[in-house]
């Protein structure tokens, strides 16, 4: 693991920072050194669960984690040190630890979305305690000044006040109808958070079932359910993909998927929460929507599908 | 995907032929029921581990079986009752049954990815699909019965996929997956939505329980999937809720268990509804009452329907 066995040290395969090899985590993201890399013949490689009770420095600041079916992430906050969550994560609290609510800006778009109006801000000195309340993973990112990720939405769990938030489109749906009958469709949500670091900072994201990480390459793609999606780099190109899969009757459902294209980091989840819906056809997919039909005879369908000539490459 | 027809009664029993399970994970045994694939080295007799799960005799220097994944190299774990807990595959343990490849990834909710060459089909239910390649296509099949299996609350359709390509599948809850390589002709039966995926050579369907819709789905009727291998040896893989567990019941051998408990049962074991004693607060519950021989599975998390 060592990349220079001379200088002795230890560049972390999960978040890519430099460490203390002699250490048992490593101290920027709580990934065990001594564990072997599992990856599978795929290039799935899992992400190792966090130890029960690995520290992990940010800033003056240190966070440990508890636990390890439901994780909770623990934080001693140095005086004047903020850290920003969402209030349903909040576990506990001391008393001296400085609570305060934390606007945030397009409150009708996040309305619409579902998501979160107001955070919450804590201050030390004090500490506090996060936790998601599904069984998981608890996972850790470091992020150096300038650098960026897009997590899926309702996976964020904590970040320090180094790091700024914003949501973008996921431009990832499929319409239905025309005009004032128009619907809408987002299979992965509405928006993506994107994390960016103004300075050194930490992120905390909480994965439902076990946690796997994926190297794209240059144009490598992969099609995946969309909700299993937990978070990728910016410059991973994310659009929507619907295959139907080959049947001598025509009234199979679409089968929604999102389409990651490399060069870039992907993360998923294996615990996704599928929902049944009925997709039958659409007018008009998201920006370069993508489709595959495996039916060797076209015109069996029912007339009624609509869907545009393909765009599978 | 072969759906074949559910066997005679007469013809049930089989899965009694099945080696008993041993005490200990590892059993040497000495030159007899050489897996295909092993080297043959004149006659020297070659040590084989034979494993605790499947039965399956694999070549010397194994640590996992190469059939069902089990790690070979721990020792059983067996209550002092008889259930024998479902092995804790590892972490990318790799198997293989006929021409299919698969890998278990995960502990919390693990997902199986497969490996399939060209012409190598399996078929699952539609929303355990987690991710898949360009080139794995899919075909959709109607189950029999599907208006009975609607109604039920079951799946009455399945996707198969074929290679060459990889794929992966999840169950999508916290549990484990239970391989089960599936002799020729044994069948298996299975509960409700607990049918992860399966090789195209095992036929499924389902079997109609009388007087027990009430105990296991508090639903107009009950079904439980059955699952058969045709003429060569199948896998098939389930997802158990929380910890799995099996027990092999010997011939007349009885055993009670909550009905949400129950996942899997050899096709010779019968199930009966057996009242809960009478008390305050029973109302009309009922146990399943599991009569061998045969294996029986169960899960260890379950919602109670009268605590729920």
């Amino acid at each position: 693991m060592s990349e220079h066995p001379g200088l002795e040290t230890y560049v972390c395969p999960y978040c890519r920072l430099s460490s203390d090899p002699s250490s048992p985590a490593c101290p920027n993201c709580g990934a065990p050194v001594s564990t072997r890399e599992l990856r599978d013949d795929e290039g799935w490689v899992e992400q190792p669960p966090i130890r029960d009770m690995a520290r992990i420095q940010f800033g003056r600041s240190q966070c440990q984690i508890a636990g390890t079916y439901v994780p909770v992430a623990e934080m001693s906050l140095a005086p004047g040190e903020q850290v920003y969550f969402s209030h349903h994560v909040l576990l506990w609290a001391d008393p001296g630890t400085q609570l305060a609510a934390r606007q945030m800006a397009k409150g009708w778009d996040r309305r619409k979305a579902g998501m979160p109006l107001v955070m919450m801000e804590a201050t030390g000195p004090g500490r506090i305690a996060v936790s998601d309340d599904e069984p998981g993973e608890l996972i850790a990112v470091p992020l150096e000044g300038g650098q960026a990720i897009e997590v899926a939405e309702h996976h964020f769990l904590m970040a320090t006040s180094a790091v700024s938030y914003e949501w973008l489109h996921t431009r990832t749906w499929w319409a239905l109808g025309k005009g004032s009958n128009r619907e809408l469709f987002y299979p992965r949500g509405r928006y993506v958070d994107r994390f960016t670091a103004q300075q050194r900072g930490l992120l905390l994201l909480h994965a439902n079932g076990n946690a796997f990480i994926r190297d794209l390459r240059d144009d490598e793609r992969i099609y995946l359910t969309p909700r299993a999606l937990l978070y990728k780099d910016p410059k991973v190109y994310m659009n929507i993909h619907m295959e139907r899969p080959a049947s001598p009757r025509a009234h199979w459902k679409l089968i929604p998927m999102i389409r990651l294209t490399g060069p870039g980091r992907v993360a998923i989840q294996s615990q996704y929460g599928f929902e049944a819906e009925s997709h039958y056809g659409w007018d008009e997919l998201g920006p370069d929507g993508s489709w595959r039909n495996w039916n060797p005879d076209p015109s069996r369908w029912r007339p009624v599908i609509k869907e545009r000539e393909p765009l599978y490459p | 995907m072969a759906v074949h027809a559910v066997p005679s009664r007469s013809t049930r029993g089989q899965g009694s032929n099945v080696p008993v399970a041993v005490g200990l994970a590892r059993l040497v045994v000495m030159g007899v029921g050489r897996p295909p694939h092993a080297e043959r080295r004149g006659a020297a007799a070659v040590e084989r581990i034979a494993c605790s799960w499947c039965h399956y005799e694999n070549e010397p220097g194994r640590t996992s079986c190469g059939t069902c994944g089990a790690p070979l190299d721990v020792a059983n774990a067996v209550s002092e009752s008889g259930w024998r807990a479902a092995p804790r595959l590892r972490e990318m343990a790799e198997f293989r049954v006929g021409n299919v490849t698969c890998q278990i990834a995960g502990q919390v909710v693990p997902v199986a990815e497969f490996t399939l060459a060209d012409g190598d089909t399996i078929y699952f239910e539609q929303h355990t699909l987690l991710w898949k390649e360009r080139t794995v296509s899919l075909t959709g099949k109607n189950l029999k019965s599907a208006g009975r299996r609607t109604i039920a609350g079951m799946p009455h359709s399945v996707i198969e996929a074929g290679g060459p390509g990889r794929i992966a599948v999840t169950r999508d809850a916290s549990g484990e997956v239970v391989v089960l390589p599936l002799h020729p002709g044994i069948e298996t039966d299975v509960r409700g939505h607990a049918f992860l995926a399966a090789s195209q050579n095992v036929g499924y369907d389902f079997i109609r329980i009388e007087k027990l819709a009430s105990m296991l789905h508090g639903g107009p009727g009950m079904y439980l999937d059955r699952f058969v291998a045709s003429d060569t040896q199948g896998l098939l893989l389930l997802h158990g809720y929380g910890n799995v567990f099996q027990r092999r019941l010997g011939v007349g051998e009885k055993i009670l268990v909550e009905p949400g408990g129950f996942l899997y049962k050899d096709a010779p074991v019968t199930v009966s509804p057996v009242p809960v004693q009478a008390g305050a607060g029973f109302r009309h519950a009922n146990w399943a009452e599991l009569t061998g021989p045969g294996r029986v599975g169960i899960q260890s998390m379950y919602v109670h329907r009268h605590s729920s």
